[in-house]
Protein backbone atom coordinates (compact mmCIF):
# COMPACT_ATOMS: atom_id res chain seq x y z
CA UNK A 1 0.00 0.00 0.00
CA UNK A 2 3.05 2.62 0.82
CA UNK A 3 4.34 2.47 -2.67
CA UNK A 4 0.65 3.59 -3.94
CA UNK A 5 1.01 6.49 -1.44
CA UNK A 6 4.05 6.90 -2.06
CA UNK A 7 2.60 7.58 -5.90
CA UNK A 8 -0.10 9.48 -5.09
CA UNK A 9 2.52 11.75 -3.11
CA UNK A 10 4.97 12.39 -5.83
CA UNK A 11 2.30 12.78 -8.77
CA UNK A 12 -0.25 15.13 -6.33
CA UNK A 13 3.23 17.20 -5.93
CA UNK A 14 3.66 17.46 -9.23
CA UNK A 15 0.51 18.80 -10.45
CA UNK A 16 -0.14 21.43 -7.40
CA UNK A 17 3.22 21.83 -5.99
CA UNK A 18 4.05 25.08 -7.24
CA UNK A 19 0.21 26.24 -5.83
CA UNK A 20 1.28 25.35 -3.16
CA UNK A 21 4.20 27.31 -2.61
CA UNK A 22 2.37 30.52 -4.07
CA UNK A 23 -0.41 29.59 -1.26
CA UNK A 24 2.18 29.26 1.79
CA UNK A 25 4.22 32.61 0.65
CA UNK A 26 1.04 35.22 0.06
CA UNK A 27 -0.31 33.36 3.51
CA UNK A 28 2.78 34.30 4.83
CA UNK A 29 1.90 37.97 3.55
CA UNK A 30 -0.94 38.30 4.86
CA UNK A 31 -0.06 37.29 8.49
CA UNK A 32 2.92 40.09 8.02
CA UNK A 33 0.77 42.68 6.03
CA UNK A 34 -0.47 45.88 7.90
CA UNK A 35 -4.32 45.10 7.45
CA UNK A 36 -5.24 48.61 8.77
CA UNK A 37 -3.12 49.36 5.78
CA UNK A 38 -4.51 47.31 3.40
CA UNK A 39 -8.01 48.73 3.44
CA UNK A 40 -7.09 51.06 1.59
CA UNK A 41 -8.73 54.19 3.61
CA UNK A 42 -5.45 55.56 4.47
CA UNK A 43 -6.91 59.01 3.30
CA UNK A 44 -10.47 58.39 4.07
CA UNK A 45 -12.71 60.57 6.24
CA UNK A 46 -15.98 59.59 7.46
CA UNK A 47 -19.34 61.41 5.67
CA UNK A 48 -22.36 61.47 8.22
CA UNK A 49 -25.61 61.84 6.27
CA UNK A 50 -27.30 62.44 9.23
CA UNK A 51 -30.70 64.57 8.07
CA UNK A 52 -33.02 66.45 10.26
CA UNK A 53 -37.07 66.41 9.87
CA UNK A 54 -37.34 69.58 8.33
CA UNK A 55 -40.51 71.12 7.11
CA UNK A 56 -39.11 72.99 4.22
CA UNK A 57 -38.55 69.85 2.59
CA UNK A 58 -40.74 68.31 0.22
CA UNK A 59 -43.10 66.12 2.11
CA UNK A 60 -42.23 62.21 1.16
CA UNK A 61 -45.82 61.64 0.00
CA UNK A 62 -45.69 63.82 -3.38
CA UNK A 63 -42.26 62.15 -3.77
CA UNK A 64 -43.92 58.86 -3.58
CA UNK A 65 -46.45 60.12 -5.99
CA UNK A 66 -44.26 61.09 -8.34
CA UNK A 67 -41.98 58.32 -8.50
CA UNK A 68 -44.08 54.96 -8.34
CA UNK A 69 -42.50 51.85 -7.97
CA UNK A 70 -40.45 53.23 -4.76
CA UNK A 71 -39.21 50.06 -2.67
CA UNK A 72 -37.68 52.64 0.14
CA UNK A 73 -37.20 56.02 0.57
CA UNK A 74 -34.68 57.46 2.47
CA UNK A 75 -33.62 60.63 3.51
CA UNK A 76 -29.47 61.26 2.86
CA UNK A 77 -27.21 64.14 2.21
CA UNK A 78 -25.15 64.63 0.09
CA UNK A 79 -22.45 67.49 0.81
CA UNK A 80 -24.70 68.70 3.45
CA UNK A 81 -27.51 69.50 1.55
CA UNK A 82 -30.91 67.16 2.13
CA UNK A 83 -31.61 64.20 -0.63
CA UNK A 84 -34.41 61.89 -0.80
CA UNK A 85 -32.43 58.41 -1.99
CA UNK A 86 -35.39 55.98 -3.78
CA UNK A 87 -35.14 52.69 -4.16
CA UNK A 88 -36.25 51.76 -7.51
CA UNK A 89 -34.65 48.20 -7.20
CA UNK A 90 -33.41 46.38 -4.56
CA UNK A 91 -30.37 44.05 -3.95
CA UNK A 92 -29.66 41.39 -1.29
CA UNK A 93 -26.74 43.92 -0.37
CA UNK A 94 -25.66 47.46 -1.58
CA UNK A 95 -23.13 46.03 -3.47
CA UNK A 96 -25.25 43.95 -5.84
CA UNK A 97 -27.31 44.92 -8.70
CA UNK A 98 -29.75 47.96 -7.18
CA UNK A 99 -31.06 51.28 -8.93
CA UNK A 100 -32.02 54.34 -7.21
CA UNK A 101 -33.30 57.58 -7.71
CA UNK A 102 -32.00 60.57 -6.14
CA UNK A 103 -34.03 63.94 -5.84
CA UNK A 104 -33.54 67.17 -3.90
CA UNK A 105 -35.16 67.18 -1.00
CA UNK A 106 -35.78 71.35 -1.49
CA UNK A 107 -36.07 71.71 -5.02
CA UNK A 108 -37.60 68.49 -5.80
CA UNK A 109 -35.07 67.73 -9.11
CA UNK A 110 -33.85 64.80 -10.05
CA UNK A 111 -30.34 64.54 -9.24
CA UNK A 112 -27.85 62.96 -11.54
CA UNK A 113 -24.42 62.41 -10.22
CA UNK A 114 -22.12 63.80 -12.99
CA UNK A 115 -18.53 64.61 -13.03
CA UNK A 116 -18.38 67.36 -10.77
CA UNK A 117 -20.82 66.22 -8.09
CA UNK A 118 -19.26 62.87 -7.82
CA UNK A 119 -15.46 65.15 -7.55
CA UNK A 120 -16.75 66.84 -4.95
CA UNK A 121 -18.00 63.72 -3.42
CA UNK A 122 -15.02 62.16 -3.15
CA UNK A 123 -13.08 65.63 -2.59
CA UNK A 124 -15.24 65.39 0.44
CA UNK A 125 -14.33 62.19 1.81
CA UNK A 126 -10.34 62.27 1.46
CA UNK A 127 -8.02 63.84 3.60
CA UNK A 128 -4.76 63.28 1.49
CA UNK A 129 -2.24 65.73 0.44
CA UNK A 130 -3.24 65.01 -3.20
CA UNK A 131 -5.03 66.31 -5.81
CA UNK A 132 -7.57 65.16 -8.85
CA UNK A 133 -5.84 63.88 -11.83
CA UNK A 134 -8.78 62.29 -13.58
CA UNK A 135 -12.46 60.99 -12.68
CA UNK A 136 -13.88 58.33 -14.94
CA UNK A 137 -17.41 56.80 -15.23
CA UNK A 138 -16.50 53.10 -14.62
CA UNK A 139 -18.93 49.91 -15.52
CA UNK A 140 -18.50 46.91 -13.56
CA UNK A 141 -16.09 44.51 -13.27
CA UNK A 142 -14.06 47.43 -10.87
CA UNK A 143 -10.84 45.89 -10.54
CA UNK A 144 -10.18 47.22 -7.41
CA UNK A 145 -13.78 46.85 -5.76
CA UNK A 146 -14.41 43.00 -7.77
CA UNK A 147 -17.67 42.18 -5.95
CA UNK A 148 -19.38 45.72 -6.79
CA UNK A 149 -22.02 45.44 -9.61
CA UNK A 150 -23.11 49.15 -9.48
CA UNK A 151 -21.89 52.11 -12.20
CA UNK A 152 -19.60 54.28 -10.30
CA UNK A 153 -16.82 57.07 -10.53
CA UNK A 154 -13.74 56.67 -10.35
CA UNK A 155 -11.67 59.50 -9.00
CA UNK A 156 -8.10 59.46 -8.76
CA UNK A 157 -5.19 61.23 -6.80
CA UNK A 158 -1.89 61.96 -7.28
CA UNK A 159 -0.75 61.70 -3.78
CA UNK A 160 2.34 58.65 -3.26
CA UNK A 161 -0.32 55.75 -2.56
CA UNK A 162 -2.33 56.83 -5.65
CA UNK A 163 -5.37 56.95 -4.04
CA UNK A 164 -9.05 56.35 -6.17
CA UNK A 165 -11.93 57.02 -4.44
CA UNK A 166 -15.06 55.09 -6.24
CA UNK A 167 -18.57 56.93 -6.11
CA UNK A 168 -21.75 54.82 -7.14
CA UNK A 169 -23.32 56.67 -10.01
CA UNK A 170 -26.74 55.69 -8.90
CA UNK A 171 -26.66 56.74 -4.96
CA UNK A 172 -23.95 58.98 -4.94
CA UNK A 173 -22.38 56.42 -1.83
CA UNK A 174 -18.94 56.76 -1.65
CA UNK A 175 -18.09 52.92 -2.03
CA UNK A 176 -14.37 52.77 -0.85
CA UNK A 177 -11.17 53.96 -1.16
CA UNK A 178 -8.11 52.27 -3.04
CA UNK A 179 -4.79 52.51 -3.16
CA UNK A 180 -1.42 50.75 -3.36
CA UNK A 181 -1.80 48.91 -0.28
CA UNK A 182 -5.07 47.68 -0.60
CA UNK A 183 -4.57 46.50 -4.33
CA UNK A 184 -0.95 45.14 -3.30
CA UNK A 185 -3.01 42.58 -0.42
CA UNK A 186 -5.88 42.06 -3.25
CA UNK A 187 -2.77 41.01 -5.49
CA UNK A 188 -2.17 38.41 -3.16
CA UNK A 189 -5.39 37.50 -2.68
CA UNK A 190 -6.06 36.83 -5.84
CA UNK A 191 -3.17 34.59 -6.15
CA UNK A 192 -4.35 32.68 -2.44
CA UNK A 193 -7.26 32.53 -4.04
CA UNK A 194 -6.47 31.35 -7.43
CA UNK A 195 -9.00 33.85 -8.85
CA UNK A 196 -7.07 34.32 -12.08
CA UNK A 197 -10.07 35.26 -13.98
CA UNK A 198 -11.34 38.04 -11.23
CA UNK A 199 -14.66 35.91 -10.43
CA UNK A 200 -13.96 38.19 -6.91
CA UNK A 201 -14.35 34.85 -4.81
CA UNK A 202 -13.10 31.56 -4.08
CA UNK A 203 -15.34 29.29 -5.69
CA UNK A 204 -13.66 28.38 -8.78
CA UNK A 205 -13.46 25.24 -10.80
CA UNK A 206 -9.75 25.76 -10.33
CA UNK A 207 -9.38 26.21 -6.61
CA UNK A 208 -11.82 23.55 -6.08
CA UNK A 209 -9.24 21.14 -8.64
CA UNK A 210 -6.37 22.11 -6.63
CA UNK A 211 -7.86 22.09 -3.00
CA UNK A 212 -9.13 18.29 -4.35
CA UNK A 213 -6.05 17.12 -5.67
CA UNK A 214 -4.17 18.69 -2.21
CA UNK A 215 -6.21 16.95 0.43
CA UNK A 216 -4.66 13.92 -1.65
CA UNK A 217 -1.49 15.41 -1.08
CA UNK A 218 -1.33 16.27 2.18
CA UNK A 219 -3.36 12.61 3.11
CA UNK A 220 -1.03 11.25 1.53
CA UNK A 221 1.55 12.71 3.06
CA UNK A 222 0.58 11.98 6.55
CA UNK A 223 0.27 8.43 6.01
CA UNK A 224 3.45 8.39 5.27
CA UNK A 225 4.95 10.16 7.94
CA UNK A 226 3.21 7.94 10.05
CA UNK A 227 4.53 4.92 7.89
CA UNK A 228 8.22 6.26 8.60
CA UNK A 229 7.47 6.32 12.26
CA UNK A 230 7.03 3.12 12.90
CA UNK A 231 9.38 2.02 10.95
CA UNK A 232 11.80 3.57 12.78
CA UNK A 233 12.48 5.70 10.18
CA UNK A 234 12.91 9.08 12.57
CA UNK A 235 16.48 8.79 14.14
CA UNK A 236 19.10 11.99 14.89
CA UNK A 237 22.03 9.43 14.38
CA UNK A 238 22.56 7.38 10.97
CA UNK B 1 24.20 20.49 9.91
CA UNK B 2 27.02 21.37 8.08
CA UNK B 3 29.46 18.72 9.42
CA UNK B 4 27.45 16.01 9.10
CA UNK B 5 26.96 17.41 5.16
CA UNK B 6 30.92 17.47 4.74
CA UNK B 7 31.23 13.82 6.46
CA UNK B 8 29.03 12.22 4.14
CA UNK B 9 30.38 14.21 1.31
CA UNK B 10 33.50 12.51 2.07
CA UNK B 11 32.75 9.21 3.00
CA UNK B 12 30.92 9.56 -0.77
CA UNK B 13 33.03 8.84 -3.68
CA UNK B 14 33.45 11.32 -6.40
CA UNK B 15 31.64 9.60 -8.95
CA UNK B 16 28.28 10.49 -7.22
CA UNK B 17 27.48 14.10 -8.52
CA UNK B 18 26.32 17.62 -6.95
CA UNK B 19 22.65 16.81 -7.44
CA UNK B 20 22.23 14.52 -5.02
CA UNK B 21 23.83 16.50 -2.19
CA UNK B 22 20.64 19.05 -2.62
CA UNK B 23 18.42 16.50 -3.10
CA UNK B 24 19.74 14.80 0.77
CA UNK B 25 19.37 17.96 2.01
CA UNK B 26 15.72 18.21 0.67
CA UNK B 27 14.68 14.98 1.59
CA UNK B 28 16.22 15.31 5.43
CA UNK B 29 14.16 18.91 5.33
CA UNK B 30 11.29 17.82 4.35
CA UNK B 31 11.47 14.84 6.06
CA UNK B 32 11.85 16.28 9.61
CA UNK B 33 9.71 19.20 9.07
CA UNK B 34 6.57 17.66 8.06
CA UNK B 35 7.08 15.36 11.07
CA UNK B 36 6.63 18.59 12.73
CA UNK B 37 4.23 21.10 10.93
CA UNK B 38 2.54 18.35 8.19
CA UNK B 39 -0.10 18.47 10.70
CA UNK B 40 -0.85 21.66 10.48
CA UNK B 41 -0.73 21.15 6.19
CA UNK B 42 -3.32 18.67 6.72
CA UNK B 43 -5.58 21.13 8.97
CA UNK B 44 -4.65 23.86 6.15
CA UNK B 45 -5.78 21.84 3.28
CA UNK B 46 -9.09 20.27 4.95
CA UNK B 47 -10.07 23.47 6.01
CA UNK B 48 -9.21 25.46 2.92
CA UNK B 49 -11.42 22.15 1.02
CA UNK B 50 -14.12 23.40 3.38
CA UNK B 51 -14.31 26.94 2.18
CA UNK B 52 -13.72 26.40 -1.35
CA UNK B 53 -16.55 23.80 -1.48
CA UNK B 54 -19.04 25.39 -0.25
CA UNK B 55 -20.33 28.14 -2.12
CA UNK B 56 -19.66 31.54 -0.34
CA UNK B 57 -22.71 32.75 -0.87
CA UNK B 58 -24.54 30.04 0.36
CA UNK B 59 -22.21 30.10 3.27
CA UNK B 60 -23.32 34.06 4.16
CA UNK B 61 -26.94 32.65 4.02
CA UNK B 62 -27.85 34.35 0.89
CA UNK B 63 -30.21 31.84 -0.47
CA UNK B 64 -32.20 31.68 2.98
CA UNK B 65 -33.72 35.02 2.47
CA UNK B 66 -36.19 36.40 -0.88
CA UNK B 67 -35.27 40.39 -1.76
CA UNK B 68 -38.28 41.70 -1.99
CA UNK B 69 -39.20 43.90 -4.48
CA UNK B 70 -42.42 45.24 -3.74
CA UNK B 71 -43.17 48.77 -3.82
CA UNK B 72 -44.53 51.32 -1.53
CA UNK B 73 -48.44 52.52 -2.01
CA UNK B 74 -48.42 56.17 -1.75
CA UNK B 75 -52.00 56.21 -0.85
CA UNK B 76 -51.22 54.12 2.09
CA UNK B 77 -49.54 56.71 3.76
CA UNK B 78 -52.57 58.13 5.18
CA UNK B 79 -50.88 59.19 8.54
CA UNK B 80 -49.03 62.86 6.87
CA UNK B 81 -45.45 62.98 7.81
CA UNK B 82 -47.04 66.26 9.25
CA UNK B 83 -48.00 65.34 12.00
CA UNK B 84 -44.78 63.04 12.41
CA UNK B 85 -42.36 65.82 12.27
CA UNK B 86 -44.91 67.22 15.39
CA UNK B 87 -44.62 64.13 17.49
CA UNK B 88 -41.23 63.68 17.05
CA UNK B 89 -39.57 66.74 16.65
CA UNK B 90 -36.09 65.19 17.18
CA UNK B 91 -36.83 62.93 14.20
CA UNK B 92 -33.80 62.19 12.01
CA UNK B 93 -32.72 60.14 9.10
CA UNK B 94 -36.64 59.46 7.66
CA UNK B 95 -37.19 56.38 5.56
CA UNK B 96 -40.31 55.34 4.08
CA UNK B 97 -40.93 51.40 3.22
CA UNK B 98 -42.74 48.08 4.48
CA UNK B 99 -42.68 45.86 7.21
CA UNK B 100 -44.57 42.99 5.26
CA UNK B 101 -47.20 44.39 3.83
CA UNK B 102 -47.69 47.50 5.50
CA UNK B 103 -46.02 50.91 4.69
CA UNK B 104 -44.00 52.26 7.76
CA UNK B 105 -42.29 55.50 8.91
CA UNK B 106 -38.22 54.61 10.27
CA UNK B 107 -36.52 57.50 11.63
CA UNK B 108 -33.54 57.92 14.14
CA UNK B 109 -33.89 59.32 17.39
CA UNK B 110 -30.37 60.25 19.09
CA UNK B 111 -29.17 56.47 18.57
CA UNK B 112 -32.68 55.03 18.79
CA UNK B 113 -34.14 53.51 15.95
CA UNK B 114 -38.26 53.73 15.74
CA UNK B 115 -41.12 52.07 13.73
CA UNK B 116 -44.30 53.97 13.12
CA UNK B 117 -47.23 52.77 11.11
CA UNK B 118 -47.93 55.10 8.26
CA UNK B 119 -51.45 54.46 7.80
CA UNK B 120 -52.05 55.66 11.64
CA UNK B 121 -49.27 56.97 13.48
CA UNK B 122 -49.58 53.42 15.91
CA UNK B 123 -45.51 52.78 16.89
CA UNK B 124 -44.56 49.46 16.23
CA UNK B 125 -41.20 49.33 17.59
CA UNK B 126 -39.56 46.90 19.37
CA UNK B 127 -41.26 44.58 17.85
CA UNK B 128 -43.40 41.67 19.59
CA UNK B 129 -42.84 38.09 19.06
CA UNK B 130 -45.11 37.27 16.36
CA UNK B 131 -44.31 40.81 14.22
CA UNK B 132 -41.10 39.26 14.66
CA UNK B 133 -41.93 35.87 13.56
CA UNK B 134 -44.40 37.40 10.95
CA UNK B 135 -41.48 39.14 9.48
CA UNK B 136 -38.92 36.74 9.63
CA UNK B 137 -41.25 33.87 7.61
CA UNK B 138 -42.37 36.87 5.38
CA UNK B 139 -38.22 37.00 4.46
CA UNK B 140 -37.60 33.77 5.01
CA UNK B 141 -37.06 31.82 1.44
CA UNK B 142 -37.72 28.39 2.76
CA UNK B 143 -40.92 26.82 3.45
CA UNK B 144 -40.24 25.06 6.90
CA UNK B 145 -41.61 26.32 10.38
CA UNK B 146 -40.81 28.42 12.96
CA UNK B 147 -39.14 26.56 15.66
CA UNK B 148 -39.01 29.29 18.04
CA UNK B 149 -38.18 33.07 18.53
CA UNK B 150 -35.99 34.72 21.47
CA UNK B 151 -35.36 38.24 21.82
CA UNK B 152 -31.18 39.11 22.16
CA UNK B 153 -31.05 42.19 24.37
CA UNK B 154 -27.36 41.79 25.20
CA UNK B 155 -24.45 39.61 25.21
CA UNK B 156 -25.09 38.60 21.69
CA UNK B 157 -23.45 35.52 20.60
CA UNK B 158 -20.26 35.14 18.55
CA UNK B 159 -21.29 36.14 14.92
CA UNK B 160 -23.76 38.48 15.84
CA UNK B 161 -22.84 42.51 15.89
CA UNK B 162 -23.67 43.95 19.06
CA UNK B 163 -24.77 47.23 17.11
CA UNK B 164 -27.94 44.85 16.27
CA UNK B 165 -29.13 44.36 19.49
CA UNK B 166 -31.99 44.11 20.44
CA UNK B 167 -32.60 41.43 18.04
CA UNK B 168 -35.14 38.61 17.65
CA UNK B 169 -33.71 35.40 16.63
CA UNK B 170 -36.08 33.23 14.69
CA UNK B 171 -35.15 30.09 13.80
CA UNK B 172 -36.62 27.81 11.36
CA UNK B 173 -37.21 23.72 11.12
CA UNK B 174 -34.27 22.72 8.96
CA UNK B 175 -31.29 20.21 9.29
CA UNK B 176 -28.81 23.66 8.47
CA UNK B 177 -30.25 25.23 11.77
CA UNK B 178 -31.43 28.80 10.14
CA UNK B 179 -31.74 31.60 11.93
CA UNK B 180 -32.88 35.03 10.63
CA UNK B 181 -32.16 38.05 12.93
CA UNK B 182 -34.82 41.01 12.88
CA UNK B 183 -33.78 44.36 14.35
CA UNK B 184 -36.53 44.95 17.43
CA UNK B 185 -35.82 48.26 16.17
CA UNK B 186 -36.39 48.69 12.46
CA UNK B 187 -38.48 45.45 12.15
CA UNK B 188 -35.12 44.56 9.43
CA UNK B 189 -33.41 41.10 8.68
CA UNK B 190 -29.53 42.02 10.00
CA UNK B 191 -28.08 39.23 10.33
CA UNK B 192 -28.71 35.63 9.15
CA UNK B 193 -27.29 32.35 10.07
CA UNK B 194 -26.91 28.41 9.46
CA UNK B 195 -25.05 25.60 10.44
CA UNK B 196 -22.42 25.81 8.24
CA UNK B 197 -21.48 29.41 8.64
CA UNK B 198 -20.68 28.54 11.97
CA UNK B 199 -18.52 25.65 10.73
CA UNK B 200 -17.28 27.73 8.27
CA UNK B 201 -15.92 30.26 10.89
CA UNK B 202 -14.04 27.45 12.64
CA UNK B 203 -12.23 26.50 9.45
CA UNK B 204 -11.44 29.92 8.82
CA UNK B 205 -9.87 29.86 12.22
CA UNK B 206 -8.15 26.93 12.06
CA UNK B 207 -7.09 27.63 8.68
CA UNK B 208 -5.29 31.07 9.90
CA UNK B 209 -3.98 29.16 13.16
CA UNK B 210 -6.45 31.91 15.11
CA UNK B 211 -6.63 30.07 19.09
CA UNK B 212 -7.36 33.22 20.42
CA UNK B 213 -9.88 36.04 18.86
CA UNK B 214 -7.74 38.30 16.54
CA UNK B 215 -10.37 37.13 13.75
CA UNK B 216 -7.11 38.24 11.23
CA UNK B 217 -4.21 35.83 9.92
CA UNK B 218 -1.65 38.25 12.09
CA UNK B 219 -0.77 35.85 14.98
CA UNK B 220 3.49 35.07 16.01
CA UNK B 221 2.24 31.14 15.54
CA UNK B 222 0.69 31.48 12.07
CA UNK B 223 4.02 33.40 11.16
CA UNK B 224 6.54 31.07 12.23
CA UNK B 225 4.68 28.16 11.12
CA UNK B 226 4.55 29.92 7.77
CA UNK B 227 8.46 30.53 7.67
CA UNK B 228 8.75 26.80 8.75
CA UNK B 229 6.48 25.72 5.87
CA UNK B 230 7.92 27.65 3.26
CA UNK B 231 11.16 25.66 3.51
CA UNK B 232 8.98 22.17 3.57
CA UNK B 233 7.13 22.52 0.89
CA UNK B 234 10.54 23.87 -0.97
CA UNK B 235 12.33 21.18 0.02
CA UNK B 236 9.22 18.82 -1.53
CA UNK B 237 9.12 20.95 -4.41
CA UNK B 238 13.30 19.69 -5.26
CA UNK B 239 12.12 16.24 -4.74
CA UNK B 240 9.71 16.30 -6.83
CA UNK B 241 11.71 17.52 -9.40
CA UNK B 242 14.43 14.72 -8.55
CA UNK B 243 11.69 12.07 -8.57
CA UNK B 244 9.16 12.95 -10.97
CA UNK B 245 10.64 15.49 -13.71
CA UNK B 246 13.87 14.94 -13.81
CA UNK B 247 14.02 10.78 -14.85
CA UNK B 248 11.46 12.00 -17.73
CA UNK B 249 14.33 14.70 -18.84
CA UNK B 250 16.89 12.09 -18.77
CA UNK B 251 14.80 9.33 -20.30
CA UNK B 252 14.07 11.69 -23.30
CA UNK B 253 17.70 12.81 -23.76
CA UNK B 254 18.64 9.16 -23.32
CA UNK B 255 16.23 8.42 -26.02
CA UNK B 256 17.05 11.57 -28.29
CA UNK B 257 20.95 10.33 -28.49
CA UNK B 258 19.81 6.84 -29.44
CA UNK B 259 17.94 7.86 -32.06
CA UNK B 260 20.39 9.90 -33.72
CA UNK B 261 23.34 7.36 -32.89
CA UNK B 262 21.18 4.37 -34.32
CA UNK B 263 18.98 5.68 -36.24
CA UNK B 264 18.29 2.25 -37.62
CA UNK B 265 17.78 0.81 -33.90
CA UNK B 266 13.95 0.69 -35.10
CA UNK B 267 14.47 -2.15 -37.37
CA UNK B 268 16.78 -4.06 -35.16
CA UNK B 269 14.16 -4.74 -32.30
CA UNK B 270 14.22 -7.62 -31.03
CA UNK B 271 17.86 -8.43 -32.37
CA UNK B 272 20.46 -7.70 -29.76
CA UNK B 273 17.84 -7.10 -26.31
Amino acid sequence: MIIWIRKIHKWASLLVGLQVIIWVVSGLVFNVIDHQKARGNTYRQALTPTVSLNVNLIPVEHLLNAYPNTIELNQTSILSQPYYLLTQQQGLYRHFSNNYHIVNAVTGQLTLVDKPLAIAIAKASYNGPGDITSATLITPPIADFIKHKNPSWQVNFNDKLATSVYVEQGSGRVIGHSNSDKRFADFFYMLHFMDYGSAGNFNTVQIKLFAFITLWLTLTGLIWTIHLLRKGNYRFKK
Amino acid sequence: MDKNINKTNKSQTKSIKRPFKLFNLSHKIHKWLMLFIGVQFVIWSVTGAYMVFFDIDYIHGDSLVVAHQKAIKPENLTYATAKLFKKYPDAKNLSVGLLVDREVYRFKIAKQQFIIDASNGEKLSPLNKSTAIEVAKYHYAGKEDVLNAKLILANPEFGLSARHLPVWQVDFDHFSAPALFISANNGKVVSKRHRFWYIFDWMFRLHIMDYGDEENAGNWLLFFIAILAIFAVFSGLVLTYFKAIKPRLNTRKTLGKSKKKRPSSRSSVGGKS
